[in-house]
């Protein structure tokens, strides 16, 4: 495989111009024909010397629950990588249309604490172009190195599905067994969801996708009402594992059905210990308390 | 998974015998007596009385009872658990506005409904130790005249108002408010940490112990009865000032049957699976109420030729892992007594009164059944089997919170005053003197429980 060099960019790209360009590709797309190609770019996409606003950061922090630290939560700095994250999706020669892409899954490694003060350099790449039985995926794997360490601190993979986009040459995977049947547990905490938790999250992450601020907004791109940020619902999760997860470790979650707003979700956590009664790991599931329908499952793990 | 326990005499725990040889005895703290005044239902009688106002007439009440005007007490010490801001210094406040001397020092302690137990056992400490000779414990609450902060956007902008030097700094800080900011945030039950209501969370405790909702209806029946009796017995007589027209606590049902308490719906854990066996009637309400209670040292009861009910022996606090299930929400206690009665070489049956606090039918019953499990006494207290079982008729024996109520602070000062008189009344039993045993829950995890003994 020939190295690509990565495409350097000046500053974080702006989300909200990335959006309105993703709208102008789909429908030149619409109108000229959509993308033939069916690899993915190989270009990485990095910003240097990035410094997080620590008012940003505060407000992030006790939106989901955390303590005001210095330590950036897991969750921001999955919303810092974002914009860069997009804009590698958002590249001509990206095969799959950006807009409507659904997010399945969210693999962080947080190898060792990084803090406010700490100047970052970002990357964004995407790769793993695959099947699915209802479309198409890829991941986005994003890292996160303070500037002029080569060690990565945090590095996440963000799995999205293209709905109803199959490319040539990317065969369907035969379909997964039934999903096994969800067994409600009893719940350790229960999450009312005001019809603004949406708005509150784009205002600390910076992501405006117009599905999650007001019902008219994503009943225009058609969704029943707003539904809340994956990543919101998954940094409270861990926030709620609290203490026990150290500096280092690893954050899984799979996304199912979405947090219509306003909602309760309850949420179950159950630790895990190694014989020594040492903490292995923090598993949570979240449902629906109403129609015990599964919102999203995962994990928090020793590193 | 393996869940380690809280064993009775843990590595934290340094009661060695050669330490606590080392200790000197220090000299009694004993109970002279109590007051408080009738608790009520909120949105009752004391609708617009403030923490400050029932306090103050719980505290006149105790000054009238025992001849403490123009006295200099050692210590004052009460809290309330839903506090205004502005009541920062409420005991002293309260203090000021009596008819103790206005030289009496007093503090405010807060441990959610704990406080009350937790303010006779710092003061009872301070008397052992031989730093006062006087005090006076309390605790107060009002969930009627509760303290309604300002939405936190109205707050921001507020104190960004008040940062902003310019017009029009001003100007661009008001902009921010929106309509909704103008909805004020009223306190609530809710755990901070999981959102759960604390009768959610006690549902899934009942659940987890298979409580049954017969056994509930009928703890909170025997209250209704057992406070009954005791109002009719003039028990509270020398323990209760009236006011604002009540003589009794409101709460109080001495008609209520179990065929009545049987008709009532389920209002919390209806979301489990389990069935929901918690209600209005065998839940605690919302009440307004204030209790105190006068501890002294032996010599300054004497001196001032007044009772000695009780002594205040021992406590001891303890707090669960209940965030992520672990254990129940108030299931401190079952942890607390076993290393409580360690400390003291006792047994649960060595007790004439159980005094344990009735946040709902279900947080006793949950408590009893732990006690009684032989796995919980081995894997989580560390013991040979089961930690105990206890009379029932010794249980509550003059009615508890779900007959009387539960202003959150005044419980702990209700139960104290009310087991000091019934242990002085006892006096011995089997040539010692008589036992009694406290235990209350509380939010956060959390309980605080406590020994006296006759006098």
């Amino acid at each position: 495989m020939t190295t690509v060099q990565p495409v350097i960019l000046g500053e974080m790209p702006s989300l909200s111009k990335l959006y309105v360009n993703a709208a102008a590709q789909a429908a030149r797309r619409r109108v000229l024909g959509s993308h033939d190609g069916s690899d993915l770019p190989e270009a990485s996409h990095e910003v240097r010397g990035v410094t997080p606003d620590v008012g940003n950061l505060t407000a992030f922090q006790h939106l989901i629950g955390e303590t005001a630290s210095d330590v950036l939560p897991a969750g921001f700095i999955h919303a810092l990588a974002f914009p860069l994250a997009i804009s590698v999706m958002n590249r001509d020669d990206f095969p799959l249309p950006l807009l409507g892409m659904i997010h399945l899954s969210n693999h962080v490694e947080q190898r060792s604490p990084v803090l406010f003060s700490e100047r970052l350099d970002i990357t964004a790449r995407v790769e793993n172009l695959r099947g699915h039985r209802s479309g198409t995926q890829l991941d986005v794997v994003a890292e996160v190195r303070v500037t002029g360490s080569p060690r990565i601190r945090w590095r996440g993979v963000s799995t999205y599905l293209a709905k109803g986009v199959f490319l040539p040459g990317i065969d369907k995977p035969s379909p997964v067994a039934s999903r096994s049947d969800f067994k409600v547990p009893d719940p350790t905490a229960l999450w009312q969801l005001g019809v603004d938790t949406g708005r509150a999250y784009a205002a600390v992450s910076g992501d405006f996708n117009p599905i999650h601020l007001s019902v008219l907004s994503a009943k225009a791109l058609g969704m029943r009402r707003s539904i809340a940020h994956g990543m919101y619902l998954a940094s409270r999760a861990l926030a709620d594992v609290g203490a026990v997860k150290g500096d280092s470790f690893s954050w899984h979650v799979d996304f199912e059905a979405p947090v219509f707003l306003p909602g309760r979700v309850a949420l179950d956590i159950s630790t895990v210990q190694l014989p020594g009664g040492t903490w292995q790991k923090s598993e949570f599931v979240a449902w629906n308390p109403r129609s015990g329908r599964r919102h999203f499952a995962g994990a928090v793990a020793a590193l | 998974m393996s869940v380690e326990g809280q064993s009775v005499t843990g590595p934290q725990e340094s009661s060695t015998p050669v330490a606590t040889a080392a200790v000197p005895t220090p000299r009694r703290a004993v109970v002279v007596g109590g007051n408080r005044i009738p608790f009520a239902r909120s949105g009752g009688a004391y609708t617009k009385s403030s923490n400050q106002d029932m306090l103050t007439a719980a505290l006149d009440g105790l000054i009238a009872r025992f001849g403490l005007q123009e006295e200099r007490i050692g210590e004052v010490a009460a809290g309330a658990v839903l506090k205004h801001s502005r009541d920062f210094n409420l005991t002293r406040e309260a203090v000021l506005g009596s008819a103790l001397s206005a030289e009496t020092p007093a503090y405010d302690l807060q441990q959610a409904c704990a406080t009350g137990l937790e303010t006779v056992l710092g003061l009872a400490n301070k008397i052992k130790l031989g730093q006062i000779d006087s005090a006076i414990a309390g605790g107060v609450d009002s969930a009627s005249d509760a303290p309604i902060a300002v939405s936190e956007g109205l707050r921001q902008v507020l104190l960004d108002l008040n940062r902003a030097k310019t017009l029009p700094q001003r100007l661009q800080v008001l902009s921010r408010l929106r309509p909704k900011d103008l909805s004020p945030d009223a306190p609530n039950t809710g755990e901070p940490r999981t959102g759960l209501s604390m009768g959610e969370h006690q549902a899934l405790t009942t659940a987890q112990w298979n409580v049954s909702r017969e056994a509930q209806d009928q703890l909170a029946f025997a209250s209704h009865r057992n406070l009954a009796a005791a109002y009719d017995a003039g028990f509270f007589d020398d323990l209760m000032t009236p006011y604002r027209g009540l003589t009794r606590d409101s709460n109080l049902r001495a008609d209520t049957t179990l065929e009545k308490l049987a008709t009532l719906k389920p209002v919390f854990g209806k979301s489990l699976g389990a069935e929901a066996t918690m209600t209005a009637g065998n839940s605690t309400p919302l009440t307004d109420g204030a209790s105190t209670v006068l501890l002294a040292a032996e010599e300054w009861a004497d001196a001032h030729d007044l009772p000695k009910l009780a002594a205040v022996v021992d406590g001891e606090a303890a707090a669960v892992d209940f965030v992520h299930g672990k254990d129940g929400l108030l299931m401190a206690p079952a942890f607390a007594v076993p290393r409580l009665l360690a400390r003291n070489g006792l047994t649960l049956a060595d007790f004439d009164f159980y005094e344990i606090h009735e946040a709902f039918a279900g947080t006793v019953l949950s408590t009893l059944a732990a006690w009684e499990d032989e796995e919980f006494g081995r894997t989580r207290l560390g013991l040979d089997g089961a930690f105990g079982t206890i009379d029932r008729t010794k249980l509550n024996v003059n009615g508890s919170s779900l007959a009387a109520g539960h202003p959150f602070a005044a419980t702990g000062g209700r139960i104290v005053a009310s087991l000091a008189k019934m242990l002085h009344a006892k006096g011995s039993v089997d040539g010692r003197p008589a036992r009694g045993l406290v235990s209350i829950c509380a939010a956060g995890g959390q309980g605080v429980v406590a020994i006296l003994e006759a006098l």
